[in-house]
């Protein structure tokens, strides 16, 4: 569980780690946003190369990544096989025509139409997930509380979030800790030795103490928070956030560039929508 | 909306464990939905800080679980989970005061009752409604998500919650029998 949650308390060194909370927050929503709003392979590609190289700029740890994107992949494969089950001529609904390119039966027909569309809903999923795993990977959680509260979310709020990212690797220890005393006291957790059904009965005894003991928290972090003046005034500054480098003042252009693009992209899609909603290169 | 620190608080933790738990501690159903156990989260922080730190709770909690899942945003249940959130917080407000340890059976129903409706109206009405409009496709697929949302999640909120419900309050209860003289 602990090797997929990669929440960083300390900023690395590379180039997007060094940015302000500011400029990663906002490249990240633009991002996000673009590949929401379009399912136009035209956007959705370049996006999703940005995020590639975002991510390869980080330099992370590959070893750690391999299994996080196996599972990624092999999900998002299943909800495509999924997709397929229920409706194998998807692509004419979407792009407007299908080729038939050979037949299972006559209902399951693979169709060239249904394959571009999954091939871009591939991408278009990818390319989110490699956004938010960059974004994870290169900010703190003070710095995306400081970047949040840049735009303008009250910062009430935005100490929720901060506070919720730096919880979780608190969970994970919680989770590990009353797993093995749980195991001391002898419940078999073992996968050989022990049914799928027993082992779900048993992590429903762990939620129980994780849930009582997150909550029994509240108090005194509450507290330690009162203590240093929390909630006092009416705006806050943010102690992480450091002064705009020249690399920011740099990718300032860049993502005012991405953030006319986008809201081109959006803009466009309501004014002149298409008759079908993917852009299919030889229709 | 004012809130104290406390409530700032136990909505950060609610949301910190509503998204760990809706990637970790599910059964899949169908794409996008499973029978979650984060549900009982939701049910905690509205019964320990009223609705709308529930609802915010699990939005918040939805968009971390989409953040660290890798299943891509979909801000469109995000706040399908904020409504149901905010139904299944309602409990102070008909008297199901579980910080003092009251909690009976006909609250008990409404929960039940309200729980239903919370999630018919967040993913039956509010959920497609959003799909269409910030990704203008896919209802088919939505509309078969949407139901086994509602029937997983109903599920889980009344099977699971109602006992954690009636422990809470027993657990709160110790200092009830006492009169003030």
């Amino acid at each position: 569980m602990d090797e997929r949650l990669f929440i960083n308390l300390i900023p690395g060194n590379t180039f997007l780690d060094k940015l302000q909370g500011k400029t990663k927050v906002r490249i990240f929503l633009i991002c996000i946003v673009a590949l929401i709003a379009t399912w136009d392979m035209r956007v959705i590609l370049p996006f999703a190369v940005l995020s590639v190289v975002g991510l390869v700029s980080l330099k992370p740890n590959w070893k750690k990544m391999w299994g996080v994107f196996a599972f990624v992949i092999a999900m998002n494969l299943f909800n495509l096989f999924l997709l397929y089950i229920i409706t194998p001529d998807y692509g004419l609904n979407v792009c407007g025509a299908s080729t038939v390119l050979f037949k299972f039966t006559d209902f399951y027909v693979v169709t060239a139409e249904t394959l571009w569309y999954f091939l871009v809903r591939f991408t278009k999923l990818m390319g989110s997930f490699i956004v938010s795993l960059t974004f994870i990977q290169c900010i703190t959680p003070s710095e995306m509380a400081a970047g949040l509260n840049s735009i303008g979310v009250p910062y009430k709020i935005c100490t929720i979030f901060s506070l919720a990212f730096r919880y979780i690797p608190d969970i994970t220890k919680d989770f590990n800790n009353i797993k093995i005393s749980m195991q001391a006291r002898g419940m078999e957790l073992d996968p050989k030795k022990t049914s799928l059904w027993e082992r779900l009965k048993q992590n429903v005894i762990i939620l129980v103490p994780l849930i009582i003991t997150s909550f029994d928290r509240v108090g005194n972090i509450a507290n330690a928070m009162d203590l240093r003046g929390y909630g006092k005034g009416k705006t806050r500054t943010y102690y992480s956030e450091h002064e705009e480098t020249s690399n920011d003042k740099k990718m300032k252009y860049f993502y005012t560039f991405l953030l006319i693009v986008t809201i081109a992209v959006i803009v466009l899609r309501i004014v002149m929508p298409g008759e079908f909603e993917v852009w299919t290169p030889w229709i | 909306m004012k809130f104290n620190t406390k409530t700032i608080v136990g909505i950060a933790i609610g949301a910190a464990l509503f998204g760990v738990l809706m990637v970790y501690g599910g059964i899949r159903v169908t794409t996008n939905t499973s029978l979650t156990s984060a549900m009982v989260v939701t049910v905690v922080v509205g019964a320990l800080f009223g609705p709308i730190p529930a609802a915010l709770a699990a939005g918040v909690g939805n968009c971390i679980a989409d953040l660290i899942g890798g299943w891509g945003f979909w801000f469109d249940w995000s706040i399908g989970n904020l409504v149901l959130g905010l139904f299944v917080g309602l409990l102070p407000v008909y008297g199901a005061k579980i910080n003092e340890g009251v909690f009976t059976v006909k609250h008990a129903v409404i929960y039940s009752v309200l729980c239903i409706l919370g999630n018919i109206i967040g993913f039956g009405l509010v959920t497609p409604v959003l799909t269409t409009v910030f990704y203008s496709s896919e209802l088919t697929i939505t509309w078969i998500q949407a139901w086994s949302a509602i029937v997983s999640n109903a599920t889980v909120l009344i099977v699971v919650g109602v006992p954690v419900l009636f422990a809470l309050a027993k657990r709160n209860a110790r200092g009830t029998n006492l009169t003030k003289e």
